[in-house]
């Protein structure tokens, strides 16, 4: 059973389309990205997912159950860490998980163990019984993550969770969702305009654009579907530069650039005629000592929809 | 309803406003200022200024034939009684009313203002158990601070009156209604009050200057009192706090079917 599937949602702020025929499935155990600019409907997304709004028509499915008729039952199994730490600065960081362990039914006598465990999980145990409001910008991110944490939910919703983080505390984030998905089987949706964390962290990415989706896929997949050629870089002996230059340059379609002494940088080649091209370089008696395709990343990717859609709807 | 998740609420309402400096200082000022400093004052009023006497005297000549006929001839004693039993004792009706008010203001709006509101949407918590908990971490202080008042205001009373009055003479039973009776459907009126405003507004300041409209039944109880216009016994206490209770009753229900996260979250 997916945990998410939405099937033909639509959603309106009074007459603004805020979601416009949504459909997408996530699987259980998976790391999935929502990525789209401020107002794509990825915040929308994530309270019609959890019984918050209601869509204007199309269906919702968490966990086999309705966001409208079972909430409470899907609430009790989902969480979501906020953009801004929405943390009230008159609680003690204990006081806060305390609340929210009860607040989400943790038997009482888990609720100690389990914030206690989380605190120290996120550096802020020393500060257990600090008010939240003399609490950092990062301190409040983490005591919120630990907050979404406390339940140990299911479905786990992140939106932008490392803002404000410093490396550090990025780098046990990014290690926190892995460890959350890879080990225990836990779903989570990052909800991120950080498309290296999405790259580096999302089996699957969905990328939404004026509350449509533009496209869905792995990383990979939308990378090679919106760049398919590739740039290459290619070291040369020096003296052979404009040999080799002049070789590349008879090859349709391709355009030679220099990048530095030494080395060529190539556009527009096809992934599967990187091999051809290192065979005419050899043939024409070049020395190549090192030839680099360069993966399009899915920021490429991203750029690329967002503006093919932009121009989609400039039309 | 899952008690624990109300109580969760409840409990984490409560501590956050113990912790407002800007919101303790009214809860502690007017029940000082309504059960202790105005009974121990009004009291001692017609000794400590001999014009005040007959300030006083004037005004219980001006009161209803009624009243008059109910206190007797003017003394000292008469006037401990008027004062104590008539014009004072609507006055304790605001303190229920004001803490009930102020504390749902920051439980609705407040809450939304300082952006917790959103997290507490995305708990297992239903409607109705959002809804009740946040009912109740305005209701329960609010009345138990007016219990306690009245308690505490009975026996500053009889102590700063023992010397005129040489007995227990308070709490009379109409007293006793509208402590009972009376102070927790004021409660109830200021907190549903204070819910429909806040469904309505985005701001704490907002909601306190709109939901404090909602004290004019409480102001005009006060004035009637005073004037002779109502003359409260305990079978008219009943029956005002049944009034009371019906409205705040009527408000609450109409309240609780516009409180959807659905509507809350478009006022985030």
């Amino acid at each position: 059973m997916p945990a998410i599937q939405l099937e033909h949602v639509l959603h309106r702020y009074g007459s603004t389309v805020a979601l416009r025929d949504l459909s997408l499935t996530v699987q259980e155990g998976e790391v999935f990205s929502l990525l789209g600019h401020n107002g794509a409907g990825k915040t929308t997304t994530v309270r019609i997912i959890n019984g918050l709004l209601a869509p204007a028509s199309g269906t919702v499915s968490v966990f086999g159950m309705s966001p409208l008729v079972d909430g409470s039952m899907i609430r009790r199994r989902t969480a979501v860490l906020t953009e801004s730490p929405t943390l009230d600065d008159r609680l003690t960081a204990g006081e806060t998980l305390r609340a929210f362990a009860e607040m989400y039914d943790v038997a009482s006598k888990d609720v100690r163990p389990r914030t206690d465990a989380l605190l120290e999980e996120f550096g802020i145990a020393d500060r257990r019984d600090d008010r939240v409001g003399g609490f950092s910008r990062g301190m409040k991110q983490r005591l919120s993550l630990a907050r979404s944490l406390v339940h140990d939910p299911d479905l786990l919703f992140l939106d932008e969770p490392t803002a404000g983080l410093d490396p550090s505390a990025t780098q046990q984030l990014h290690q926190t969702v892995r460890n959350l998905a890879r080990t225990r089987g836990r779903t989570v949706v990052l909800c991120t305009h950080n498309l290296v964390e999405a790259q580096a962290l999302s089996d699957r990415v969905a990328v939404l654009g004026g509350g449509s989706l533009l496209a869905l896929g792995t990383p990979a997949e939308l990378a090679q579907r919106m760049s398919p050629r590739l740039e290459v870089s290619i070291e040369v002996d020096p003296a052979q530069y404009d040999t080799a230059s002049t070789t590349i340059s008879a090859v349709d379609g391709l355009t030679v650039a220099a990048e530095r002494a030494g080395v060529l940088r190539v556009s527009g080649i096809a992934r599967d005629r990187v091999p051809e091209l290192n065979a005419r370089l050899v043939g024409a008696g070049v020395s190549v000592f090192r030839l680099e395709p360069h993966e399009p990343s899915l920021t490429d990717a991203y750029f690329a929809l967002q503006q093919a859609n932009g121009s989609k709807g400039g039309q | 309803m899952n008690t624990r998740i109300i109580s969760a609420i409840v409990r984490k309402d409560l501590r956050v406003v113990r912790r407002s400096r800007a919101l303790m200082t009214p809860l502690i000022v007017l029940p000082v200022l309504l059960m202790i400093v105005f009974p121990t004052v009004f009291t001692f009023l017609p000794r400590m200024f001999g014009g005040a006497r007959t300030a006083f005297q004037e005004m219980f000549q001006n009161l209803p034939d009624p009243v008059k006929k109910q206190f007797g001839e003017f003394t000292e004693a008469t006037w401990i009684n008027v004062v104590h039993t008539q014009m004072l004792a609507p006055l304790m009706l605001l303190v229920p009313f004001m803490v009930a008010n102020v504390i749902a203001a920051d439980g609705f709006a407040g809450e939304r203002e300082r952006k917790t509101l959103e997290p507490l949407l995305y708990t297992p918590a239903t409607d109705l158990e959002l809804f009740v908990a946040k009912l109740l971490a305005a209701w329960i202080p609010a009345v138990l601070i007016a219990f306690v008042g009245a308690f505490v205001y009975a026996v500053i009373v009889n102590v700063v009156a023992w010397p005129i009055m040489q007995r227990v003479f308070f709490p009379n039973p109409t007293w006793v209604v509208m402590v009972l009776w009376m102070a927790p459907a004021f409660a109830a009126l200021g907190l549903a009050g204070m819910l429909l405003v806040s469904l309505r507004v985005r701001g704490m300041q907002e909601a306190t200057q709109l939901g404090g409209l909602f004290v004019l039944p409480v102001i005009a109880l006060v004035v009637g009192e005073v004037r002779g216009a109502v003359l409260l016994g305990p079978w008219k206490a009943i029956a005002i706090g049944l009034l009371v209770w019906a409205i705040a009753g009527a408000l609450l229900a109409f309240g609780v079917k516009r409180f959807r996260r659905t509507t809350l979250v478009g006022k985030l």
